[in-house]
């Protein structure tokens, strides 16, 4: 089981607000499955560590200015006020 | 069933299984060569993209995702969007916000996951394929349950532009039909180098000649834990491959108990960083309350139209980057997935593939499933996401049924870019295979 602060601290971290039954719920949960991954503590280490499976190299486009998508397509679906996104205020 | 007849009764097959979540409202095929659907989280300008979630109900993409830009190109009809766990976290799609497919054998059990609503169309609808995506297993565990085929390719091999990510060190897109042989006729029409997805770009060429193979490796660890019905349907097929002239060995690989903790740490750690974006701006909902300050409104939003399985692996992917926990798991599962990798290319020198049952058991009942808890259904995976942190080729193909009639699948993994041979062992398979479509009645 893990302790109810720590998962409201990475649930806020998260933004994410939980009720009490889902931060009973998952307190639980991550206590069960962050049990079982103590499981790596056994597995074998490696001095290789990629972040992907196969060896990515850098490769670049040429930078070509194009208008790809119509302005007023992109904001079909988004609330906007006189073309400009809406969001929430900042303070 | 022609083109024609699906369109005229796509929405009677859809209301019985429930594997679209948007289909078209087209009834004449036109001049398409061919029907397909994608799964949801493939961008698709005609058509809502949700993946699975409510958090992004109302999102029209101005663009398709270059796997569905392609196949149209080739004569391709987009029929449908297919239903799909949320952001692909779940092994049954019934982690959705939306609808949940119905297993084509047994209408009360699952269709596996999480491109279950891909597997469950290309199942039901004759001469039908449909893009899926395997992050962590996602395109083989429900072709084992759906009793067809299907390929998650190399990591790399087909562009991820246009697809909503979950793990973008995991993520794959590969294809799922009925015939074995289509599964490379439009893999060689999606795969190629895209500069839109640098991943993409590092691929070598994409080989398709016949290549028999000689021998498989069958991990001992690959058959713990099976149930007593697919031990037995497998050892059968393993017996049918060595009639085929295919040496068998079985070999010891250790490493694969690791992979389904090193998975997980890994693939939560992606997802709980790329689900950042989701704040109901933009995208999907985005009618909280404005007098909200910033935080408390993406807050606000997040909370209501995210999931239960979407906030776990969120708190759980959050928890494994912070200080202290992240610095022992991550970089401690960023390892196993090298020796994972190291243990697949030491095997395959001297074997062509490696081949495990697909799955432990056949497609569960619904209200099993909903016994289950999050760690059960994480352990279930413990097959698949070998080859998916390692990047590598894999491919399931049925292999029988069990005493319910239930489908049972076996999966092949190749080296790196070595998906020739995979292609080949599933059309020397299918050719000696007796399939058993399920009974389509609508």
């Amino acid at each position: 089981m893990m302790d109810e602060k720590t998962v409201k601290d990475v649930a806020k971290f998260a933004h994410i607000d939980l009720t009490d039954e889902e931060l009973k719920r998952y307190c639980k949960d991550l206590g069960d499955i962050l049990g079982y991954f103590e499981l790596l503590n056994e597995a074998p280490g490696c001095d290789e560590r990629g972040v992907n499976p196969i060896k990515v190299e850098d490769i670049v486009r040429e930078d070509i200015p194009e208008v790809k998508f119509d302005a007023d397509d992109l904001l079909r679906d988004m609330d906007t006020y006189e073309r400009y996104v809406r969001g929430p205020r900042l303070s | 069933m022609t083109a024609q007849d699906t369109l005229r009764d796509l929405k009677a097959i859809n209301e019985k299984y429930q594997m679209f979540h948007a289909m078209t409202p087209d009834t004449e095929c036109g001049d398409a060569g061919f029907l397909f659907s994608a799964k949801d989280n493939l961008t698709s300008k005609d058509m809502e993209t949700c993946a699975g979630s409510r958090i992004l109900e109302g999102y029209h993409p101005v663009f398709d995702a270059t796997c569905i830009e392609k196949l149209r190109s080739a004569g391709g009809k987009l029929i449908g969007k297919t239903n799909m766990d949320e952001f692909g976290f779940g092994t049954f799609s019934t982690n959705s916000g939306f609808e949940i497919p119905k297993n084509p054998y047994d209408l009360n059990r699952a269709c596996g996951g999480s491109s279950g609503g891909s597997a469950c169309a290309a199942s039901v609808i004759e001469d039908h394929i449909s893009l899926g995506v395997s992050t962590g297993g996602s395109i083989c565990c429900p072709a084992s349950f759906c009793g067809v085929y299907g390929i998650a390719p190399t990591y790399g091999r087909v562009s991820r532009y246009g697809l909503i990510d979950y793990g973008n060190s995991l993520d794959k897109i590969g294809v799922i039909s009925q015939k074995a042989t289509d599964l490379k006729k439009y893999m060689e029409i999606i795969a190629g180098k895209d500069d839109r997805d640098p991943t993409s770009m590092v691929q070598p060429e994409f080989r398709t000649a016949y290549r028999k193979i000689g021998s498989v490796a069958i991990p001992k660890e690959g058959v713990e834990g099976l149930s007593k019905e697919v031990e037995a349907v497998f050892k059968d097929a393993v017996e049918q491959l060595r009639s085929m002239g295919v040496d068998v060995d079985y070999v010891d690989m250790p490493s694969l108990k690791y992979a389904m903790p090193a998975y997980y740490i890994l693939a939560t750690s992606e997802a709980s960083t790329n689900l950042a974006r989701y704040v109901g701006m933009r995208y999907g909902h985005q009618e909280g309350d404005h007098s909200l300050k910033f935080d408390d409104y993406f807050t606000a939003v997040r909370s209501k139209y995210f999931g239960d399985e979407a906030k776990r692996r969120i708190l759980l992917g959050t928890y494994a980057r912070m200080a202290g926990f992240g610095g022992r798991h991550y970089a401690k599962a960023r390892e196993v997935r090298q020796v994972v990798i190291n243990d697949y290319k030491s095997i395959l020198k001297d074997h062509d593939a490696v081949l495990a049952p697909t799955m432990p058991f056949t497609a569960p009942r619904f209200d099993d499933i909903s016994k289950m808890s999050a760690l059960d259904s994480y352990k279930a995976d413990y097959l698949t996401v070998p080859a998916n942190i390692a990047g590598t080729p894999h491919l399931s193909v049925p292999c029988g049924y069990d005493s319910d009639g239930m489908p049972v699948g076996m999966q092949f993994v190749a080296d790196h870019w070595n998906e020739d041979i995979l292609f080949s062992v599933a059309e020397d398979w299918e050719k000696q295979f007796d399939l058993r479509r399920p009974e389509v009645s609508i």
